[in-house]
């Protein structure tokens, strides 16, 4: 079975500076493994333990995405493909579309694996675009993923139920956290990844003439709420007391 | 490009919603707005404009896979300037697929929508919620609408136009669906929220927090652990990025580090006071009362010291 999964070097949100203006400082910011692409690498190697074959990594980002395939290859991926492309020009279909190049230069795969949404950005567009560009069925927000012969069970985790939809393979699809507990790579397995191979290939290989990104950032702004900021102490009595007492005078209690 | 935006969402009280936001672009496009059914004509969604019903696929309940096809069919002949969906999960699928179909721009999870009459703006929080993005995308576009930032139009559309968009088949089967437990109540309208975390050992506790949130005549919410991993509460329970949005007049977060995801989900709430062990957890920063203490204590001291006052 060949299965790919996408990765996103994603902005580290909980280190992102704000400056007293309130524009998040981008250039240079952190970058981490996008939280549930843990998740995607996860499920990924798993099905390869059921099925055997091949786990290859996509990534579409600046050269600090390395890291991240990087981190999916020292989980036990085998390989990883690297899309050069400036982060802060991509949108959700510019991006969908070099990932599907990318893996059609790389074969066909029965599965394609994604996250429910990246933890900066969060659109949750990705996934389905490559499904649909991929031109397979598209199965979303997978809690569960049974693979018999040619055939795929998914629990889907909508707002108020779980949907239990069978695919034929090969489908695309993405998982939500509660699917599976992501393995933390062992110092031996972090340096075996070094000699993994990443491929790379450029923004041009992969975007076809005249393609360009639909959606544009106009501005960012962070106006944090202001908050009181009071501690209250004493015993649990006490305090349960004196808060009770703010509340009211909040006028919040009813 | 016709002069319209349309509207559609698998939720009828979504649509309704979606409905609202609508009504600014299509005030900033000079356009006319259609809501859209799929299959068979819904009578609760309700907005402004006409109704458009395409005919086609089997209904009534249609996949994300298959709305994308239908709205991609009809937007391909009747080519609206704008389409507009409910960012539920569905309604996520659908629009992005409807947005690489077409091969025109998404806009996700937007909120504040207007229009320049070329294009489409909305604000959407990213960074999780530490940020707030203005983005834009030039007609013809695709965007979901935040679910709950707009309230439901009432107005009725006016009779329908229907569109046979031809036989549509679906290349995955649904083989079933389950219901989670349901919410007891319905934490966007709630005036009083606690909140539990992580820092609630196990399921049979809740009930402490739950008699604590009765006792202050409000409602029982979580964090995304407690519901999507745990099980332990109802997914509309959660609150957060991928939960609901709140803002009671107060938010009492139990147990609850406070990280970003979570707090992008109650920041607007009116009062936040909270309860945590550790004198520096996060949710400290995003509260305007904190007591740093066991829950386990806290709580029953709450419950004894509101019962004395009642
Ligand atoms: C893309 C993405 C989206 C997400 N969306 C959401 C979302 O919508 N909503 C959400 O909530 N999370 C969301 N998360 C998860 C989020 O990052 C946190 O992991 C989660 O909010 C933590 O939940 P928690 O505070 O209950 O648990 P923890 O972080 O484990 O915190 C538990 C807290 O309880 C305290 N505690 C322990 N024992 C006690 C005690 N006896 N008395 C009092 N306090 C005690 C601890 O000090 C600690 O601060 C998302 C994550 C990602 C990556
Ligand atoms: N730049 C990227 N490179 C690789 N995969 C991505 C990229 N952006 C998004 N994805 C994949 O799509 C998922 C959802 O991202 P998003 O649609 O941006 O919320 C991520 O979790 C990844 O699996």
């Amino acid at each position: 079975m060949r299965i790919a999964v996408c990765v996103k070097h994603a902005v580290d949100e909980a280190e992102l500076k704000i400056d007293p203006g309130g524009n998040p400082l981008l250039a240079g910011a952190a970058g981490k493994m996008s939280t549930f692409d843990k998740n995607a690498v996860e499920e990924g190697l798993r099905l390869k333990a059921a099925h055997q074959g091949e786990v290859v990594v996509f990534t579409v980002g600046g050269a600090e995405s390395k890291k991240t395939l990087k981190e999916a290859l020292a989980m036990g991926a085998d390989r990883g493909v690297l899309v050069a492309s400036d982060p802060m020009a991509l949108d959700a279909l510019r991006t969908a579309t070099m990932l599907v190049a990318a893996m059609k230069k790389s074969g066909a795969f029965d599965v394609v694996i994604c996250s429910e949404g990246a933890s900066d950005t969060y659109t949750g567009e990705v996934p389905p675009m490559v499904g649909e560009l991929l031109g397979v069925p598209y199965v979303g927000y997978a809690r569960k993923i049974v693979v018999e012969g040619k055939a795929a069970r998914i629990e889907r985790s909508l707002e108020d139920s779980v949907e239990s939809v069978e695919a034929p393979v090969p489908f695309a699809t993405s998982v939500v956290s509660e699917i599976n507990e992501p393995r933390y790579p062992t110092l031996i397995q972090i340096m075996q990844a070094s000699k993994k191979p990443i491929d790379e290939l450029s923004g041009e290989e992969t975007a076809p003439a005249g393609s360009r990104r639909w959606v544009e950032v106009l501005s960012m702004s962070s106006q944090p709420t202001a908050r009181k900021h009071v501690m209250i102490d004493g015993s649990p009595d006490e305090a349960a007391a004196k808060l009770l007492d703010a509340l009211s005078k909040e006028g919040v209690l009813k | 490009m016709s002069g319209e935006v349309w509207v559609y969402s698998e939720s009828e009280t979504v649509a309704s919603e979606v409905a609202t936001a609508a009504e600014d672009v299509a005030k900033g496009a000079s356009a006319q707005l259609r809501v859209v059914d799929i299959s068979s004509v819904r009578p609760a969604t309700r907005g402004s404009g006409t109704r458009l019903l395409l005919k086609g696929p089997p209904g009534p309940d249609v996949s994300p896979a298959v709305a994308a096809e239908a709205l991609a069919r009809a937007a391909r002949e009747l080519a609206p300037m704008a389409v507009l969906l409910g960012a539920t999960r569905d309604g996520r699928e659908a629009a992005s697929r409807l947005a690489a179909k077409l091969g025109v721009g998404c806009m996700a999870e937007v909120a504040g929508l207007a229009s320049d009459g070329q294009g489409m703006t909305g604000q959407r929080d990213v960074f999780a919620g530490k940020v707030v993005a203005k983005v834009r995308c030039q007609f013809p576009a695709v965007a979901t609408v935040k679910v709950g930032a707009y309230p439901r139009a009432v107005a009725q559309p006016a009779d329908a136009q229907e569109k046979d968009v031809g036989p549509i088949q679906d290349q995955t089967k649904t083989l079933g669906r389950e219901k989670k437990p349901a919410g007891s109540v319905d934490l966007r309208s709630a005036k009083v929220i606690v909140s539990a975390g992580r820092g609630v050992k196990k399921k049979e506790d809740l009930a402490i927090l739950a008699e604590l949130a009765t006792a202050m005549r409000g409602a029982l919410g979580c964090s995304r652990p407690l519901s999507s991993d745990l099980g332990w509460l109802p997914e509309e329970h959660h609150i957060g990025l991928t939960g609901v949005t709140v803002k009671p007049d107060l938010y009492l977060a139990v147990g609850i580090s406070g990280q970003l995801q979570h707090v992008a989900g109650m920041k607007d709430s009116k009062i936040v006071a909270s309860i945590n062990t550790d004198k520096d957890a996060p949710i400290f920063q995003a509260s305007d009362y904190g007591i740093v203490g066991d829950l386990y204590q806290v709580v029953p001291a709450l419950r004894r010291a509101l019962a004395a006052r009642r």
